[in-house]
Order: C-alpha cells, then sequence, then structure tokens
C-alpha cells in the first residue's frame, strides 16, 4: 500500500466500490423511488432558489390585503396580516428542510461515532452506553422532544436539536449492531494481530463496513424529520412569528379554515408532498443498499 | 414503507383539515336546561380576592354576591349606576369617609349559612390582609367592621370618589368565612378551585382545560334561577369554537376573529349581538426596562405603529384610535392630549433624538385574543422599519400574566375594561407607581408628577376639577409614551338566538348575568 492510497478518505473509499449503473438500474426500475426522488429535486430546487421564485417578500405585510383569497397577485392568497402565502411557503420550506438535513446530519455522526465505539470497545463502556440509549428509547420519542425544546425554549433550532438529541440513540443501535458483527470478521482480527490502533479500525475497518445502514436510516430519517418539525412548530415549540414555517403556518391558519381554507391547506399540501417524497425516495434506498431488509 | 411513517404523513393531512375536537360530549342540542359557553382559555384561579382578569370573571362573578349590583334599564340594558344587591340601603357622611350598609335578610351561601354582617367583614379583612391585584380597587386603610348583625361600616382614611361602585366589583364578591378552615393563607388554595359564595349559581365541577360546570345555589336569596345547569367549555380554537356554535353545541361563543364573526351574522339560528364598550386594546411599553426606559423611544414606536392600517385590516374598520388613555364614551378625555398617527419621519427623528437602539425587544402575547398575533406581528414589521429589533414571544396566557408581575418583558399586549365608570378605571390602576405589575401599571411607567395629580383626583368629589386633574395627566402620559394606546372597539358576541334574557354591561365585559338568562324551546 503506497502512502498516497493510505491518505483516502474512507468514506470516499467505501463510496467507490459502489456500482453506480447498477444503482442507476434499481432506481429505473422503482417507479415510486424515481418520483420521489424528482419530487425531492424539485423542493430542494424551489427552496434553494426561494428568493427566485418568490414573488414577493415572505415577511412584507400588508393589513389591507389580508386574508385574500388565491389569485394572480397571491398564487396562493395571503395570510392574516396579508403576507403572501406562495413566497411564504417557498422561505417556510428552507426552514423544513435545513431541519431535516441537521437532524440527520448531527443525530447520524454523533450516533455512528458512539455506536461503532461502544460495539469495538465492549464491556462496561458498551453496556454503561446501551442501557443510555435504552433510557432515551424506551420514553416515547415526540414527548421526549416536546419536553426537551420546551425546556430549551421554543424556537426552530432548539426544536432541531431536540430532534437530534432524541434521534441519536436509533443510530447508536444501528452502528452498534453492525459493528459487532463486522468486529468479528477476520479482517478485523487479522488488523488486530497486527497491533492496530483500536481509532485505525474504527476508521480504516469498522465505519466504511457500517455506513450502507446508517444511510438507509438516514434517508428514511428526512422525511419524519421534517414531519416532527412541522408537528414542533404546529404545537407552538418550533419556529416563531414572523419566521415563515410549515407547521405555524398550519397552525395558525387553522383559526380561518372555515373561510380562508386557502391559509392551512396550501402548507399542508407542502408538508404532505415533501415528506412523502422523502419517505419514497429513502424506501428505495434502503431496497437498493440492504436488499435483505426489503419490506416485501 | 414502514407502517409508522404513512401514519405520520396522514396524521399531516389530518391535522391540516382537522380540529382538536376534544371537548366535552355535547349535551346541548335540545336540552333547555343546560346552556354551554365557549372560552378560548382556561381561568387561572377562581378565588375572588386573587382573580384580575375578566377571563375569570365569567366563572366567579355568577357564585358571589356583592353589597351592590349594577342596575338594568327597564328596556333591558347595562347601566352605569349601581343598586343594592346583599345591601338594601346605605349612607355616607358627608365628608365621604364612612359608609354604612344595611344588608337585606333572605340571602345565603351555598352551604345554607345565612350571608351577615360578620361574612362580609371577612371577606373584606381576607381581601385586604391577602392585598392580591383585586384589593388595589379599595383605598389603603380602609377598615371594615360590622356594626350590628346585618350592618356594616366602611371607614376610609380620606374620601374615595369611585368607592359605592368599587363595591360592585368582582372583587368585592362575599365569600363565606367557613374557607379560612380550609387551609393556611385564608384558604386561597382551595378557594382557587371552588366556590363558597351566595350568588345563583355554584361551582360543581372543574375539569382544568376541558369545561367548568354551574349549577344553582339551592339557598339562593334571589329568584331562582331558570338554567339548571351552566357549562363553560375551554376550546382553545376559534374555529372550532364557531363550529361548535353553528352546530348548536354551544350557546355562546367568546373571543371570535372579526372575520368570523361577520361570517356568523347570516346563519340561521345565531345572532352576533353588538355592544359600545369600553374595552380598549394598547400596547404596554416597559418603562424599566432598556431602550423603552428612553422616553424617546417610546415616542418612536408610538409614531411608527399604523394605527388606521390595524384598525382597517385587523378589525374591518371595527374601531376607533384611542385618544391617550381614556376612551371615547367615558368622562374626563382630554381632546387636546397627544394622539400619535403614523409618522415615520418623525418616528425616525424621535429614535435619533434618543441615539438610537440596538438592544433586542422581547413582544409577549397570548392565544387569549385572536387579534394579538396580528397586532404583534404588524408591529414587527413596523418596528423593523425603524431598524428596531423585535423579537416575538406567544406564550400561555397565564405564563403571559406571570411575566407583566415580574417585569420580564419589553412589549406586550393588552386588553383593558373598566370595572366602574370613573376614569379612574384607566389613569389610577395605568400610571399609579404603586401599581407597578399585575396590579394595572403593567408598563412599569413612575413620574413623581403624575403619581401627584393621582392622589389629588382620588380624593376630590368635584368632578369639574377631577376632569382638569385627569386632563393634565394624560397630556403628561400621551406625551411620555407610556403606553401605545391602540384602539377601542365594540363588544361583539355570538349567540344561538334560543339564549335570552343577557344584559351586556361595559363595567362587566366577559361576564353574563346567568342568573337572569334562559333558554326558549
Amino acid at each position: 500500500m503506497s502512502d498516497a492510497t493510505v491518505s483516502v478518505n474512507p468514506i470516499k473509499r467505501a463510496l467507490s466500490r459502489v456500482d453506480w449503473g447498477y444503482l442507476w438500474y434499481q432506481v429505473m426500475k422503482s417507479p415510486l423511488t424515481l418520483g420521489g426522488g424528482a419530487v425531492v429535486l424539485t423542493v430542494l430546487f424551489l427552496v434553494i432558489f426561494a428568493p427566485v421564485f418568490a414573488t414577493h417578500d415572505p415577511n412584507a405585510i400588508d393589513l389591507r390585503a389580508r386574508l385574500a383569497a388565491p389569485s394572480w397577485d397571491h398564487f396562493f392568497g395571503t395570510d392574516e396580516v396579508g403576507r403572501d402565502l406562495y413566497s411564504r411557503i417557498l422561505y417556510g420550506g428552507r426552514q423544513s428542510v435545513a431541519v431535516g438535513f441537521f437532524v440527520v446530519l448531527v443525530a447520524g455522526f454523533i450516533g455512528t461515532f458512539v455506536g461503532a465505539f461502544a460495539g469495538l470497545i465492549g464491556g462496561r463502556v458498551d453496556v454503561v452506553i446501551m442501557r443510555l440509549m435504552d433510557v432515551v428509547l424506551s420514553v416515547p420519542s415526540l414527548v421526549l422532544i416536546m419536553a426537551l425544546a420546551a425546556a430549551l425554549g421554543p424556537s426552530l433550532i432548539n426544536a432541531a436539536i431536540a430532534i437530534a438529541l432524541v434521534r441519536i440513540p436509533v443510530y447508536v443501535r444501528i452502528s452498534r449492531g453492525q459493528t459487532l458483527l463486522i468486529r468479528e470478521m477476520s479482517f478485523v482480527t487479522a488488523a488486530e494481530t497486527f497491533k492496530a490502533s483500536k481509532l485505525h479500525i474504527l476508521r480504516w475497518h469498522i465505519l466504511p463496513n457500517i455506513l450502507s445502514p446508517v444511510m438507509v436510516q438516514a434517508t428514511l430519517d428526512l422525511g419524519s424529520t421534517i414531519l416532527l418539525a412541522s408537528a414542533l412548530s404546529f404545537i407552538g415549540l418550533g419556529a416563531q412569528q414572523p419566521t415563515a414555517e410549515w407547521g405555524a403556518m398550519v397552525a395558525t391558519g387553522r383559526n380561518y379554515i372555515l373561510d380562508q381554507w386557502w391559509y392551512s391547506a396550501f402548507p399542508g399540501f407542502a408538508i404532505l408532498i415533501t415528506a412523502t417524497a422523502f419517505n419514497l425516495l429513502g424506501d428505495g434506498i434502503r431496497d437498493i443498499l440492504d436488499p435483505k431488509q426489503k419490506a416485501r | 414503507m414502514k407502517n409508522s411513517q404513512w401514519f405520520h404523513v396522514v396524521g399531516a393531512a389530518a391535522v391540516t383539515v382537522g380540529m382538536a375536537m376534544n371537548a366535552p360530549v355535547a349535551l346541548a342540542d335540545g336540552d333547555s336546561d343546560l346552556l354551554v359557553v365557549a372560552k378560548a382559555s382556561d381561568p387561572q384561579t377562581l378565588d375572588p380576592a386573587q382573580t384580575m382578569d375578566n377571563n375569570d370573571w365569567t366563572v366567579t362573578y355568577p357564585l358571589y354576591q356583592r353589597l351592590v349590583a349594577y342596575d338594568v334599564s327597564e328596556d333591558g340594558k347595562g347601566l352605569t349606576s349601581v343598586v343594592g344587591e346583599l345591601a338594601s340601603k346605605w349612607s355616607a357622611s358627608d365628608d365621604g369617609t364612612v359608609w354604612t350598609f344595611d344588608l337585606a335578610s333572605g340571602n345565603a351561601f351555598s352551604d345554607g349559612t345565612a350571608v351577615d354582617a360578620a361574612a362580609v367583614e371577612y371577606s373584606f379583612n381576607r381581601l385586604m390582609d391577602l392585598g392580591r391585584g383585586p384589593s388595589e380597587a379599595f383605598p389603603g386603610g380602609m377598615k371594615v367592621e360590622a356594626t350590628g348583625d346585618m350592618q356594616v361600616t366602611f371607614t376610609l382614611e380620606q374620601p374615595f370618589a369611585p368607592f359605592l361602585y368599587t363595591l360592585a366589583n368582582n372583587g368585592a364578591g362575599v365569600v363565606n368565612p367557613a374557607v379560612e378552615s380550609k387551609g393556611d393563607d385564608h384558604g386561597t388554595e382551595w378557594l382557587s378551585a371552588n366556590s363558597a359564595g351566595s350568588g345563583a349559581y355554584m361551582l360543581t365541577g372543574w375539569e382544568r382545560g376541558q369545561s367548568l360546570v354551574l349549577e344553582p345555589n339551592p339557598n339562593y336569596g334571589g329568584a331562582t334561577p331558570e338554567i339548571e345547569k351552566i357549562r363553560v367549555d375551554i376550546i382553545a380554537e376559534a374555529a372550532a369554537r364557531r363550529l361548535k356554535l353553528e352546530a348548536g353545541d354551544v350557546h355562546i361563543a367568546e373571543s371570535l376573529p372579526v372575520d368570523q364573526l361577520d361570517a356568523l351574522g347570516s346563519k340561521d339560528g345565531i345572532e352576533v349581538q353588538n355592544y359600545p364598550s369600553l374595552k380598549v386594546t394598547y400596547l404596554y411599553l416597559n418603562n424599566k426596562v432598556a431602550p423603552l426606559d428612553n422616553v424617546d423611544v417610546r415616542r418612536a414606536i408610538s409614531a411608527a405603529v399604523d394605527y388606521q392600517g390595524i384598525i382597517d385590516g385587523i378589525l374591518d374598520g371595527n374601531g376607533v384610535q384611542m385618544h391617550g388613555p381614556i376612551p371615547e364614551g367615558m368622562w374626563g378625555q382630554n381632546k387636546n392630549a397627544t394622539q400619535y398617527s403614523y409618522d415615520l419621519t418623525s418616528a425616525k427623528k424621535a429614535l435619533d433624538v434618543a441615539g438610537g437602539a440596538s438592544e433586542e425587544i422581547s413582544f409577549l402575547y397570548s392565544d387569549r385574543d385572536p387579534l394579538w398575533e396580528p397586532i404583534a406581528i404588524a408591529t414587527q414589521a413596523y418596528l423593523s422599519q425603524l431598524g428596531l429589533n423585535v423579537k416575538l414571544e406567544k406564550l400561555a396566557n397565564a405564563t403571559m400574566r406571570e411575566r407583566f408581575d415580574s417585569g420580564e418583558f419589553g412589549i406586550a399586549t393588552g386588553n383593558w375594561s373598566p370595572d366602574f365608570a370613573d376614569p379612574y378605571m384607566f389613569t389610577n390602576y395605568w400610571f399609579d407607581s404603586n401599581r407597578h405589575g399585575l396590579a394595572g401599571n403593567r408598563s412599569w411607567y413612575s413620574n413623581d408628577k403624575v403619581d401627584g395629580l393621582l392622589q389629588q383626583a382620588v380624593v376630590s368629589s368635584d368632578t369639574a376639577e377631577r376632569t382638569a386633574l385627569y386632563g393634565e395627566l394624560q397630556e403628561i402620559v400621551t406625551d411620555e409614551a407610556a403606553y401605545v394606546y391602540l384602539f377601542q372597539k365594540d363588544y361583539r358576541i355570538a349567540v344561538r338566538d334560543d339564549v335570552e334574557g343577557f344584559v351586556f354591561n361595559p363595567m362587566l365585559e366577559d361576564i353574563f348575568n346567568f342568573g337572569g338568562m334562559s333558554l326558549s324551546d
């Protein structure tokens, strides 16, 4: 092994083993995955370029045009202080999607490391870590998230932190389980025979081999995190006014739903479409990366 | 796909369309003996010596009797004059410091004990001893003494012009002395969730956050109430309150936004009633907290709010801008006092004088009034034009009120309605530096000159002199922008048309005369 290859990032190395042609074939074979992926890409495109697509400043109020019905001026109508709902939904998507990725990255990163570490070290450290995780998992996650978000104070970033904290054990368990399996493999024992450090083994032998179930979990989590963040905002623990956020918009719109259906309906559809698309994509990726778990 | 995720997706859709239908099973339809009132938030306490919120008084007022009560005109309108309730007659000494009340016989608490002078003495001593918000309505140093089995004498240190009217307040409710044995601190904990009064009704159940049940007091001294059961349902969503009203599950729906009332007016079986009112909506500006402790920052804020925009937009034109603290229709209003209008140039000028303001300003509001959120969002947008950094905080109503009391806020929304027809309600409460916090001076405003004027106005019984004193005061407090004086609007309530006998009194906002109401079949 030359010096140059030693410095290759293990994740890159793992990705380089992927047979992209086969992956593409699998995706094409599953129309639901394809559809989900297409919608996800569209949503990402729309929210990233929200300033381009928005017709109004999402926070600009116009009290005299409040609760206006959908029209050419306001595609999705206006809210209770006359803000343009179409623009607010585009900007609101940024919050939702950002929370989704934030949670998955933070929880996935920390959880995977902790889990792999626990699995590799074993012994008392493993027991303590896993019992701690069991404690967290034994409390209904939504209740725990609500309690944490309330304790941290209502804001979207605190809601995201609360969700991430509660999602960590899921990743810990997955990565620990995989680590236990891989730890016994001959290439790991071989490395141990050569007195490789734990860190070396973790980095070069364990992590690259446990990534695919973690990735599957992460993609599945994206959709549910977006829903959770919206739910927290809906009950007032997430985004605060005047931040545009889908869940918060549905919540306020509820007061006007009998006469101004558009206020709740459009953000509601945005949540529905985005969460469904992320879930379909996640399911498809799971089927491809982890055919053994295939749920049919 | 895992089932749980589908469940989340379907759940989100359901939430979009669905309403929180968590109120108790509907019984009202077709039942002429049950009246259901829907309100937005739970009472905080039912102890008349503690509650300072009309939202609680909907429940507490009919549970207790007071020495005097607001009169009702021949054609069923609420008057600002009083008649005896527990008292049969009364007299005052010439200097207005000694008041003697003779009690009518035949009134009894719900446990059967007769209401006598000792009970009245106990109630007022309890109120003053606890010293919470409601006691502030009465002059300090007031002595209450039973001077006979059925006679009570009030001795004031100095004359107090609106004294007789304060006795019709919710806080003046006469409590059964038996509460003393219910626990420490005059049984406050017990009385917060129970009733011990001689009113037409008594409390028979309270499921927090769900509903309260009132049933007639079997020992009530007045005419037996017609309605056999009153239920107050707590339904947070305005749309859900309205749906239940339309379905006939609720007879009276409180706190509906203007848009909903307009839509309801045309529905069969529902009447939207309009009453001229003295209720005002205003913003507290915490005078103790930077940058609002700077008078020029407050002036800038007052000039940056688009009053007419709020009235035309949020109220659909159903309101008028306040002219200083005293509303239209109350004597003593000074039309020469400063009335701010939306003027960004002068707002910016005032802010420049103040040297700018970089601190974050918190803005509290709650669900209690559906207008508060749009007002908060609009105000934030107005103030951002000045470069002021406002952070909105939506709180539970009770939490918000605690913050008023501790002074931990920058700006907050508030409603105020008078308990008696005297400008005292809008001046002494709002500006007296002894009433900081929930007691009434929610801007934590302090000004020695104003305190002096307030003191002078209270002891005088000459209306012309008081008008002049209050007039001078209004010029000071508008110039110093102690509050943002937003608007005054009519009291509008949606009622099923089988409800009869409701008398609205602007002194008794959110309070219903359940004892005199009935349901037609």
